[in-house]
């Protein structure tokens, strides 16, 4: 069982604040989904979370099992189990999907010990085939030239491969047709378990009717302004998040 | 080459060989009476001749003489430059010509030949009056102005170079000649001896500038150079916009032109300097123009080269404080006969300093037009950034363009990116809009407007229906 | 070696003794040879050294280049073990070592593969249309003479009409001793429709100081394919010079890749002339730098008829304080109309203190073209690093996976597999020490 922690978190880009004090705990098995408006910083959670160098924590703390990770360094963080997928993933030329895998694969593993290559293809092949994509994808440059749902499958991919902790989910739904969706949610609900933790930062409810969430949570102008089951965020579908923004509005007065 | 046309009688029209052109329009000159005249030719007499005329002080005259030394010291750059620059004949130029008058502050005060001179140009009526409120060199000396007694209440000096220097020596000695020292080519050199008119404008801590202030370069005397000096200081967190545009009477041998412009702008202040020159085809047009950026300073040269035999320009930024900001916007027009060779330089010196440089060409029959580039970021600097895009529009087929960019970085923490594409008319869109009523001539004019129109746009209004009409103008009889 | 401040002369180690030593151990050439050879040290000797105010040096390092103590007159040395198979000619110091002989199948079909030497012999009228005979003008003709005059040996590949030539045919160049001075010269004649590769690997088989001076020389005839890979690994000290020039006839492809790793100081020159209709000329270089390397680069391609293509990328990756000096310029005739050219550089700058210098020309007479460039410089793009780092791979892994994804995109324009492999093997002994 694992845990992560967030504990009044304030996020700034430059010397702009945009996490205003947010605090959210996730268990192992549990499915969070965040929601709200765009700009509200939902991308930025997460980004700061997995250790952006843009992004400046200055306050606040960020706990896996117990421990800070804040003084790790990105790739540190992503070795302890956080997993961010993210909403526009970076086109690397020329670096083939195996060999990055391979090499993500490789940094986890002890100095000196060297990845048995037949067994890692069989798994790589394995995980495509369940989210259905062509192994002729392994030899191709990652993300480069790939289409919006081409892309988002190579995340969840990558998620299948290196097994974290906990994976936080930067609106996957975005610029996805809805068998691409369902592919993406068949993927990540074949993951979802005891050890899994997953945090879904979505603008829309679409998402959740095909990854039901534990936990569902109005994020407002850098905070968490309301949580919930999941029918909070049909709820929200049916009233908009100008009904938060009232009900904000009524309890701040 | 045509035969001298008389004193006072309009040139006639002249064929022209290749594609039709009548280069004529515009073209005419008056006989003008010349108070000073230095003779042709250069030697220390005639630098000693120009500023005794001037009553310069002693320091001014030491200055031209040292640079008469550098300029004959000086080889033409033909290691890299076009081989026409050897036809300068430099014995048969005048250094040195003035009308002899006192700058005019009113309308009525302007002599009659020189209302004519605007007249026969076809410049609208409401445009004269327009031209009422501009400092107007004409000839070697500034025979008209008024808009700096305007300006002048809010403390900023617009005058000539010489009773700039005369009169405010304290602001402007400090920066003249540091820009663009004497010796930086054969040409800037060959100015600092013989410099006269151009403007020298100081614009005071936070003053902005509301309207562009102008000044207009005519060359009208056969075999008369031009030698106009300019400097523009805008002190700190203070803005100005500088517009200059020429247009010239056809001369029969060549002529030259040589300008130096330099700019300083200190920090947090803002100078536009917009050009539109559209020289006749027998001018040399060698220019040499540079501005500092001081910190979080921004210099922008809006460059439109159109005419001229052979153009030699490359207006250029030293952005020499942090987040110093550079910019050139560049149109060059070569019809036949004409060589435009106009680019940029973008020397960064410290951190966080950008710079971008924008340049389009079009070619016309035998005409050709050449980009050079330099970007220069040396090491230690971190975060400066340059991006360089230039377009080239071959309009026949025995146009020519060249590009010859060089990009200098040092250290991983700079980026640069230049990207150059060549590319003709769209025969498809040419068709499309002639199967609409369109003659070919006036598709292309519309499509070479086109080309230019996002840079067009950054020109003032009265400037940009200019640049359309030239356009239009040069664009005649290009295709069939 | 001399020092940088002794004067350098205008002939160095290649003195009129040295030359007539040279030219009488080559007794058996036919007489149009000696006589080029004379001709051409005549040349050499008339011309001066570059100048810094030349602009075809613009930016090189001109002091360094000195040709004082060499060795032209060196015994063989061994040849080294060429990581693309064995050499079917191998040459050391220039003198050919061993050989291994060509397929009979390939023999009996007409395919040659031997020595200048022989070939002189053999083949003169094709050797003497094909050999030294573009002519230099990208700035270093002395040297082009230098290496006219003095080569006495190299290789000759000749594949005949129609024929395809199968695997890779490989050469390697080896210089040992100290001052050792080689010319090392291939020459490819692909006639109309054949198809050949071709591998020049250049090594030092120490790491002292040496001088080379190489060509190489390509015909490709009428809907010929012919694909050339030239991988320098001279030693740190070399200081080398290598011309390149690509004649493409009607409907050919040539396609060139030069990896530079080795050289103290290394110049390469790259000429390609489409010279008729439907000519395709691939044009790549990726130079692998690290201390104070510098690796100049000139090419020119000439579009001399309509509808013909060229396509130049060239990638540098730059470390410790080493330069590079791309200049490219692309020339279209004033009849070479629908001409489709492109040239690319791009650097990536891995240190603080490596310097890139990017010159990319047009000059463009004919107005139907579709001509681009572009050149950029800039570092490993952090979005992507952070990416990589965000799965758990370390920084210093991240920079090499993406320094090698940079290579890539040239390497992998390369048709042939275990060629890709090999130069990727080759950039990691570099890279990776």
């Amino acid at each position: 069982m694992s845990q992560l922690e967030i504990k009044n978190l304030h996020v700034a880009i430059g010397e702009k604040e945009i996490v205003k004090g947010l605090t959210l705990t996730i268990q192992s098995g549990e499915v969070h989904a965040i929601m709200g408006p765009n700009g509200t910083g939902k991308s930025t959670l997460s980004k700061a979370i997995a250790g952006h160098p843009d992004y400046t924590i200055t306050s606040g703390e960020v706990l896996l099992d117990g421990k800070s990770i804040l003084e790790l360094e990105a790739d540190e963080r992503a070795r302890a189990g956080l997993f961010l997928a993210f909403q526009y993933p970076s086109e690397i030329p020329g670096v083939s999907i195996a060999n990055f895998l391979r090499a993500a694969q490789q940094a986890r593993m002890a100095e000196g010990e060297e990845l048995d290559a037949s067994a890692y293809y069989k798994r790589l092949y394995s995980k495509m085939d369940l989210l259905k994509i062509d192994r002729k994808f392994t030899s191709r440059s990652v993300n480069e030239g790939f289409s919006g749902g081409e892309k988002k499958r190579c995340e969840i991919l990558q998620m299948a491969m290196l097994e974290p902790k906990f994976s936080l989910m930067d609106e996957t739904d975005s610029g996805l047709d809805i068998d691409a969706l369902r592919i993406v949610a068949d993927g990540v609900n074949t993951m979802r378990g005891p050890n899994l933790g997953v945090l879904l930062i979505t603008h829309y409810q679409r998402l959740l009717d095909y990854i039901v969430p534990d936990h569902v949570h109005v994020m407002w102008d850098g905070r968490i302004v309301k949580s919930g089951d999941k029918s909070l965020a049909l709820e929200l579908e049916a009233k908009g998040y100008d009904w938060v923004k009232k009900e904000l509005a009524a309890a701040t007065a | 080459m045509s035969q001298p046309p008389e004193s006072g009688t309009l040139e006639t029209t002249t064929e022209n060989p290749v594609v039709g052109i009548d280069q004529t329009k515009g073209d005419f000159q008056y006989k003008m009476d010349y108070e000073f005249d230095a003779g042709t030719g250069l030697n220390e007499n005639t630098v000693r001749y120009i500023s005794s005329v001037k009553k310069e002080a002693p320091w001014i005259l030491d200055f031209r003489l040292k640079a008469l030394k550098t300029f004959l010291e000086k080889p033409m750059p033909t290691h890299w430059a076009t081989k026409d620059l050897e036809n300068i004949n430099f014995d048969k130029i005048r250094y040195y010509l003035a009308s002899g008058q006192k700058p005019k502050r009113t309308w009525d005060e302007v002599p009659d030949d020189i209302k004519k001179t605007f007249e026969r140009l076809g410049i609208p009526e409401q445009e004269r009056k327009f031209l009422a409120g501009v400092e107007a060199q004409f000839d070697s000396e500034a025979a008209y102005s008024n808009i700096k007694d305007l300006v002048a209440k809010q403390g900023v000096i617009f005058a000539n170079s010489t009773e700039a220097l005369r009169e405010h020596p304290e602001i402007f000695r400090k920066f003249f000649g540091k820009v663009i020292p004497t010796g930086d080519n054969k040409f800037s050199a060959l100015n600092s001896a013989v410099f006269s008119g151009g403007s020298f404008i100081y614009v005071p801590p936070g003053v902005k500038v509301a309207q562009p202030l102008q000044a207009y370069f005519r060359i009208n005397a056969e075999n008369f150079g031009q030698f106009e000096r300019t400097l523009i200081i805008a002190d700190e967190g203070s803005e100005v916009v500088y517009m200059e545009g020429c247009t010239a009477p056809k001369f029969s041998t060549s002529t030259l032109h040589s300008a130096v412009v330099e700019l300083v702008a200190l920090k947090g202040a803002k100078i536009q300097y917009i050009t539109v020159q559209n020289w006749a085809n027998n001018v040399f047009n060698l220019v040499t123009k540079r501005g500092v950026a001081h910190e979080e300073a921004e210099i922008k040269w809006i460059d439109c080269n159109i005419g001229s035999r052979l153009t030699m320009k490359y207006p250029g930024v030293v952005l020499k404080g942090r987040k110093a900001r550079g910019e050139v916007i560049s149109i060059a027009l070569a019809n036949d006969g004409q060589h435009q060779d106009t680019g940029a330089k973008m020397i960064h010196a410290a951190d966080e300093t950008t710079s971008n440089i924008v340049a389009k060409s079009i070619s016309v029959g035998q005409g050709r037009s050449t980009y050079r580039g330099l970007v220069h970021i040396p090491k230690n600097l971190k975060g400066c950034k340059n991006n360089t895009e230039c377009d080239a529009l071959l309009i026949n087929t025995n146009s020519r363009t060249d590009t010859y960019p060089a990009i200098t970085v040092r250290g991983d923490r700079n980026a640069t990116q230049h990207e150059a594409s060549v590319s003709k008319v769209n025969e498809e869109m040419i068709f499309y809009m002639q199967q609409r009523g369109l003659t070919e001539g006036q598709a292309m004019s519309l499509a070479v407007n086109g080309f230019i129109n996002d840079l067009a746009r950054q020109f003032p209004m009265e400037y940009s229906v200019e640049l359309k009409r030239l356009i239009d103008l040069e664009m005649e009889g290009s295709v069939g | 070696m001399s020092t940088l401040t002794a004067p350098q002369t205008i002939v160095g180690s290649f003195t009129a003794e040295a030359f007539a030593a040279q030219l009488a151990k080559q007794k058996s050439a036919p007489a149009w040879w000696l006589d080029r050879k004379r001709a051409a040290y005549e040349k050499f000797v008339s011309l001066p050294l570059p100048k810094r105010t030349d602009e075809s040096w613009r930016f090189s390092n001109i002091t360094t280049l000195t040709l004082d103590g060499f060795n032209v007159g060196g015994r063989a040395g061994i040849s080294t073990e060429a990581p693309f198979g064995p050499a079917h000619l191998a040459f050391a110091n220039n003198t050919l070592t061993s050989r291994t002989p060509l397929v009979a199948d390939l023999v009996g079909r007409g395919v040659i593969v031997t020595t200048l030497a022989e070939a002189a012999e053999k083949h003169t009228e094709l050797l003497k249309a094909h050999f030294m005979a573009q002519p230099q003008k990208q700035g270093s003709e002395k040297f082009a003479a230098l290496h006219t005059a003095f080569v006495a040996d190299g290789a000759f590949v000749y594949v005949p009409r129609g024929v395809e030539a199968g695997a890779p045919i490989v050469i390697t160049h080896s210089a040992a001793g100290a001052g050792a001075a080689v010319f090392p010269h291939t020459l490819v004649v692909a006639e109309e429709n054949s198809k050949v590769t071709v591998v020049d690997y250049f090594v030092s088989a120490d790491s002292a100081a040496h001088f080379a001076c190489g060509a190489n020389d390509l015909y490709a005839g009428h809907g010929a394919q012919l694909t050339y890979v030239a991988a320098q690994n001279w030693s740190r000290e070399t200081l080398s010079f290598q011309f390149n020039s690509t004649v493409v006839r009607r409907d050919a492809r040539v396609q060139s890749l030069n990896l530079h790793l080795g050289s103290r100081q290394a110049r390469h020159e790259s000429l390609s002339q489409l010279a008729a209709p439907g000519a395709f000329s691939e044009m790549l270089a990726l130079t692998v730098t690290e201390g104070a390397q510098e690796f100049d680069q000139r090419t020119l391609q000439i579009h001399q008829a309509p509808n013909t293509k060229s396509d130049l990328l060239y990638k540098n990756a730059l470390r410790d304080t080493a330069k590079t000096i791309f200049s490219g310029l692309i020339v279209v005739d004033p009849d070479a109309q629908k001409t489709d050219a492109y040239q690319s550089n791009r650097n990536l700058m891995l240190s603080d203190a490596a310097e890139a210098q990017s010159l990319p020309g047009l000059e463009i007479q004919a107005n139907d073209v579709r001509c681009t460039h572009g050149a950029t410089s800039s570092r490993i793009d952090p979005e992507q690093e952070f990416y990589l780092q965000s799965r758990g791979i370390r920084q210093a892994m991240a920079d090499e996976l993406l320094t090698f994804g940079f290579f890539e995109e040239v390497l992998n324009r390369l048709a042939s597999e275990p060629l890709h492999d090999a130069l990727r093997e080759l950039i990691k002994t570099k890279f990776k020490k």
